[in-house]
């Protein structure tokens, strides 16, 4: 086996243990919640209603068993497994009998759409305003584009939402402040729907690009910082190489590699959904049915979203440790 | 170079997104037909089966627009005026020993399919839930029915298991009730609890018209042949609202703003900041319950201090009085409602019928009222904390607080408990504490601590009525922490996981003065030990020989005799006496309505219908409302 197969295989093997234990753990956690689904599910059909107690009784009993709540903790960690390696999680217990794949199925392509885009231009933004502010250090332009993005980098998101929610909502209203798309309208490839879903998902789209962009801009200028000062760089600038050439070949590039893992990462963790931003402007993904499972006691679904998004980043990783070689050749162990 | 390019790239998203002003805001359909009302965010929005599980108390229009019952009750009524005879042609009429059920239903009514609704539809309903455990009302059914027959199209008899002098309110609405399931449809499917039931027939005047996949709208459209429903026979014109939209207009914030640019006709509650913004900058577009501040709609529950009896010493009557005499309740409207509170010193939320038939023939009881604290008689009551709140807020509201005590009493409650410190300390001593310092020590030594358990930002005004009064009893040396248990708080109450709560155990029909609606499940045969789970209502777990016997007395007594007003006024001198929990103030719902396109919104002065959007008796709101003649052309 030569040297980049047992890379692969290493790699491959705590790919596997990663899945292994992150879902275990969430199972392990979801089923600690206090949060009980047959009571939630009482609590629902009794809250408002004159129901007599007898009547509770039996509803609480018939409930444990359509939810299929019985088992030890082995048996339901056991059947959980199985359904994972089906890529089915079973019923919502909040939405029953509809199977989790079909809520998560739902949701998962406005969470994709959205945060696919989000994090794709907040990593380009980020990196190129980071890496310019880096190599280009005396720009005016660029020292007021870094002290804003600076200033916006702790900002939480849920408060640059709700600026932009007062901003395009209320004092110039231009902008949909809630949902996905227009009410009333079919989703299609028409220019009408994908015109609704651009301008719902403008403002969601803004908070996490506003959010975010200062991370990637100061991690990029401070790789940028150390890699000016290399000896290739300052030979490079001796030789009379051009300073687009530099900073674009050997500059940029090294430092991207870092970079490149963290949008992995990011790209990943789309799975889960952006809570709080989805919250907020009631954008129907996955972070706002994560939160609806975890308030409804949900345990299947919580782990459905959780697993999916475990599995998501793990092979994110996954893909990014296989594709490293290619792009550094220091990483092709012999 | 690169940065211009950006700022350029910018502007011309900008120009892209301009258009929104202009588009309509909803596709294909005129606004000023349409009525928008807050809904949910449906995490399955392609389910409507209303009798499955949780599926009856579903808040997207289903059960208020499409389904049907035998009666309703409008919580906001009083006398007569609030029953209605919806499927039923005439009341209950029950056989002497409450064995027997009959109903007899209108005639031409029919499913929005075409179908006749006829007995049958009743028969199949009750026989198909008790054949299915975990169906809605499977188990009232299963509880209740020994058998269920149709002698004829127009008349269903309901054999009980056991006699039931309420058994017909399972299919009164209050908030919702057992509706009715079309045997047409239903009879073919193989399993009822499975079956998504989509598109839904309706038995009611709107129909099913669109829903959004992703959950965030349901559109729901007049029937052509409107008229054959139940509702449609009562009216003499066909309802100006065409189309219904329950529409998940996003966070508390996003609500309001929605509303002032017309995007919300209704909202179902928002917090006093919220409401009080709206009224400030809406004006004349806006409608409320009350025409002025405290603009609030009362619901029929009752947010009350709860004590866990079956911890100590909140099983002894004199320490829950003394707590509930450290309290200064204007501090606490102040604090949780901004005054916009309606207080409640009686055991019932004073809203509805409670009015005539408990709060004002039971004012001068509670004004004679005296409690024994070990060293002296008092009259703990104070009549006049309804002025004492205009006072407060009279410099923030001006004219808009009246000057007529009576107007006074609607806005504000009737009355409550003095803060009475002295008292309050001489209970505590009866009951054998002594202080240290300024900390109160249980009679085995041990200091006086409370955990106040509050649900948390899910109900605002609750969680800062909690925090008030933990200040309150703190500063008087019962060191109080709150503790917010956020999504398990129901679960926590049921499992009597708490000392003191923030909730409410008290619910009635507000349109009837029959307290059974929560008082049945008070019966100390429902009472679990500690740990184990409580049947929804007494999360106190209060029990007295007392109580036992008003219960069993109202068993026997029918739904619309005198003496259930009697036995009402039985518990709620019981409760003062006791004070098994402390009340404070019936539950305000801010409601605001916007008037650019739809008016003739119920209000405090014509309470014809309930005005929360969940609630279905919304039903006769909506096809009571009319069009805005100056609303702006669509």
């Amino acid at each position: 086996m030569d040297g980049f197969a047992k890379y692969l295989v290493r790699r491959f093997f705590q790919f596997i243990l990663v899945v292994f234990l992150g879902v275990s753990l969430t199972f392990l956690i979801t089923n600690l919640s206090p949060v009980d689904p047959v009571e939630q599910t009482v609590s629902l059909m009794t809250n408002f209603g004159a129901t007599d107690p007898r009547s509770v009784e039996l509803m609480r009993e018939a409930l444990a068993e359509l939810y299929g709540l019985q088992g030890s903790f082995l048996d339901q960690y056991l059947s959980f497994w199985g359904r994972v390696v089906r890529g089915d999680f079973g019923p919502s217990l909040s939405s029953f009998p509809t199977p989790v794949m079909s809520l998560i199925m739902g949701a998962l392509p406005w969470t994709i759409g959205l945060l696919t885009l989000a994090v794709v231009i907040t990593w380009i933004l980020g990196n190129l305003l980071g890496a310019l502010a880096g190599y280009f250090r005396s720009n005016l332009m660029l020292k007021l584009a870094g002290a804003t993005v600076m200033a916006l980098h702790p900002v939480p998101a849920y408060i640059l939402g709700l600026v932009l929610l007062l901003i395009f909502g209320y004092a110039w209203p231009v902008l949909p402040i809630s949902g996905g798309a227009q009410m009333n309208l079919q989703p299609s490839l028409t220019f009408d729907y994908i015109r609704s879903l651009i301008l719902h998902g403008t403002l969601p789209a803004m908070t996490l690009v506003l959010a975010g962009i200062g991370g990637w801009f100061i991690s990029m200028r401070s790789l940028v910082s150390n890699i000016v000062t290399d000896d290739h760089v300052v030979y490079a600038e001796l030789g009379g190489v051009s300073s687009s050439k530099i900073f674009s070949q050997y500059v940029a590039r090294n430092a991207l590699l870092p970079q490149v893992t963290g949008l992995a990462l990011s790209l990943g963790s789309v799975f889960g959904g952006a809570v709080i931003t989805e919250f907020l402007f009631n954008y129907p993904g996955m972070g706002r049915l994560l939160v609806q499972g975890i308030y409804r006691g949900d345990y299947s679904l919580v782990l459905g979203v959780t697993t999916m998004s475990i599995i998501a980043v793990a092979i994110a990783v996954f893909v990014i440790d296989l594709i490293y070689p290619l792009i550094d050749p220091r990483v092709r162990l012999g | 170079m690169m940065f211009k390019t950006l700022v350029a790239a910018a502007l011309g998203l900008a120009m892209t997104v301009l258009p929104a002003a202009a588009q309509d805001f909803i596709a294909g359909i005129p606004r000023n037909e349409a009525l928008i009302i807050q809904g949910p965010a449906a995490q399955n929005a392609e389910w409507f089966n209303l009798w499955a599980p949780g599926g009856g108390a579903s808040n997207n229009g289903l059960q208020q627009l499409t389904a049907d019952t035998f009666w309703f009750i409008n919580p906001e009524g009083t006398g007569d005026s609030a029953w209605t005879n919806a499927l039923a042609a005439d009341r209950p009429q029950y056989n002497e020993d409450f064995t027997q059920m009959t109903v007899k239903l209108k005639e031409g009514i029919y499913w929005s399919d075409g179908v006749e609704f006829t007995a049958d539809d009743v028969v199949f309903t009750v026989e198909t839930q008790i054949a299915n455990p975990g169906m809605g009302w499977s188990a009232p059914f299963t509880v209740n029915v020994e058998s269920v027959e149709a002698p004829d199209p127009r008349t269903v008899v309901f054999n009980l298991n056991a006699p039931n002098s309420r058994f017909h309110t399972l299919f009164t609405v209050r908030w919702n009730a057992a509706w009715i399931m079309p045997k047409h449809v239903f009879e073919g499917v193989e399993d009822p609890l499975a079956f998504n039931n989509n598109p839904p027939v309706s038995l009611s005047a709107y129909v099913l018209h669109s829903y959004d996949t992703a959950g965030n709208w349901v559109i729901w459209k007049l029937r052509d042949d409107w008229e054959r429903t139940s509702i449609g026979q009562e009216l003499e014109e066909a309802p100006q609202v065409k189309y219904v939209v329950y529409r998940n207009a996003g966070n508390p914030d996003a609500r309001v703003i929605e509303q002032m640019n017309h995007n919300l006709d209704v909202i179902n509650d928002i917090a006093p900041e919220g409401m009080f913004t709206i009224a400030r900058q809406a004006g004349a577009n806006s409608a409320y319950w009350f025409d002025g501040f405290p603009f609030a709609h009362p619901d029929p529950t009752l947010p009350s201090v709860l004590f866990n009896h079956q911890v100590e010493p909140f099983e002894n009557r004199d320490v829950r009085w003394a707590l509930a005499l450290l309290i200064d309740i204007r501090a606490v409207a102040m604090g949780s409602y901004r005054g916009a509170a309606n207080l409640a010193a009686l055991s019932t939320p004073p809203t509805g019928t409670a009015i005539v038939d408990y709060y004002e023939p039971m004012q001068q009881w509670l004004t004679d009222f005296e409690l024994d604290t070990g060293s002296r008689s008092i009259r703990p009551y104070d009549p006049t904390t309804a002025d004492q709140i205009a006072a407060l807020v009279r410099p923030q509201w001006g004219d808009d607080i009246p000057d007529d005590p009576d107007l006074l009493k609607r806005m504000f409650g009737f009355g409550w408990w003095k803060q009475d410190i002295q008292a309050a300390t001489e209970l505590l001593q009866k009951a054998g504490f002594t202080k240290q310092g300024n900390q109160w020590m249980k009679p085995d030594g041990t200091p006086f601590t409370i955990r106040l358990m509050v649900e948390g930002d899910n109900i605002p005004t609750l969680a800062r009525a909690g925090t008030i009064i933990a200040q309150q009893w703190s500063m008087e040396g019962i060191q109080t922490t709150v503790d917010v248990a956020g999504p398990t708080n129901g679960q926590r109450l049921g499992a009597g996981d708490f000392e003191a709560a923030i909730y409410w155990t008290v619910e009635t029909w507000g349109g009837h003065p029959d307290l059974s609606f929560f008082l049945e499940s008070y019966h100390s045969d429902f009472i679990k030990p500690l740990g184990e789970v409580q049947p929804p209502r007494n999360l106190q777990r209060w029990q007295d020989e007392r109580l036992d016997a008003i219960i069993e007395t109202n068993r026997t007594v029918a739904f619309d005799d005198p003496k259930v007003a009697e036995l009402g006024i039985e518990y709620l001198q019981l409760a003062v006496e006791e004070m098994p929990f402390i009340p404070l103030m019936a539950y305000n719902k801010f409601a605001p309505f916007d008037t650019t396109y739809w008016t003739g919104y119920p209000s405090a002065a014509n309470p014809y219908a309930a005005s929360g959007p969940f609630w279905s008796n919304l039903r006769y709101m909506i096809v009571a409302l009319e069009a805005n003649p100056n609303a702006p052309q669509s």
